[in-house]
């Protein structure tokens, strides 16, 4: 069971970097939510499989959903900020909210 | 085993292609494609629940919102990304799954966790009664969401 937990904690680690290396490196505010979300689904494989490593699949399971349901109200949330950002900038740049200009 | 590590690579290589592909809507359709793939190894672990609300919701539902979003900010395309994060991203990236392969193993044993033995009684009741709170959490968060929005979204009064 150990190979099997190996693999998958090794690739939610890779999921979860990914989106870091998004987050510090790309400036388009979409980009960076799409970042927000890989790390997401990182963390929701790290829950799930240990939970199947560790015969405590259902509990997992109830805080996978739990977290399903987090994201969709962040997201949603998020996107209506963006909106309203790209109504007063014109743009997605994320250096342009520097600009505290109204 | 195979085909769930051709999944988890396949999960891995689209979710890096959303973070770095420079259209907006193919890497939308990325993110979709690895919350399909994402729920289809769920479905694998014995875990259909979460499988089809990673297939329907994140699938679905986000991806539909940030297409979108992404239609109502035509120019979202222009934002110039550094040049430098191009060729450093991938670099810094291989890097991590050499360090990730060594390291992880040796990891592995050192994490606490519990060590319980396996659980009784079916989803339902381990979510209803084992989660109550949970749920409540999960109402108040979807009722945040709501007011969120409508607040974002309210139409200017005559005064301001």
């Amino acid at each position: 069971m150990t190979n099997t937990w190996y693999l998958y904690l090794f690739f939610a680690a890779a999921l979860v970097f990914a989106g870091l290396l998004g987050l510090l490196g790309k400036r388009n505010l979409i980009k960076l939510f799409i970042a927000i979300g890989v790390i997401g689904k990182g963390i929701s494989l790290l829950l799930l499989s240990t939970g199947f490593a560790k015969a405590n699949i259902l509990t997992a399971q109830a805080l996978v959903i739990t977290y399903i349901v987090i994201e969709v109200s962040l997201v949603a949330t998020a996107l209506a900020l963006i909106i309203n950002i790209y109504r007063h900038t014109r743009s997605l740049d994320i250096r342009d909210l520097a600009k505290l200009k109204g | 085993m195979i085909l769930q590590t051709a999944l988890l690579i396949g999960l891995v290589i689209f979710s890096v292609l959303a973070i770095a592909l420079k259209d907006l809507l193919k890497s939308a359709i990325s993110l979709a494609v690895s919350s399909l793939l994402l729920g289809i190894i769920f479905f694998r672990m014995n875990a259909p629940y979460a499988g089809v609300f990673e297939i329907s919701v994140v699938a679905g539902l986000i991806t539909v919102l940030f297409i979108l979003t992404i239609a109502l900010t035509k120019s979202g395309d222009e934002v110039r990304e550094s040049k430098l994060v191009n060729w450093v991203f991938p670099l810094v990236f291989v890097a991590f799954l050499v360090i990730d392969a060594l390291v992880m193993k040796g990891l592995l044993g050192k994490v606490p966790a519990l060590a319980s033995g396996p659980e009784a009684g079916t989803f339902g009741e381990v979510l209803w009664r084992g989660r109550t709170l949970d749920l409540v959490g999960q109402i108040a968060v979807i009722l945040a969401g709501v007011f969120a929005v409508l607040a974002l979204f309210r139409k200017r009064d005559k005064h301001d």
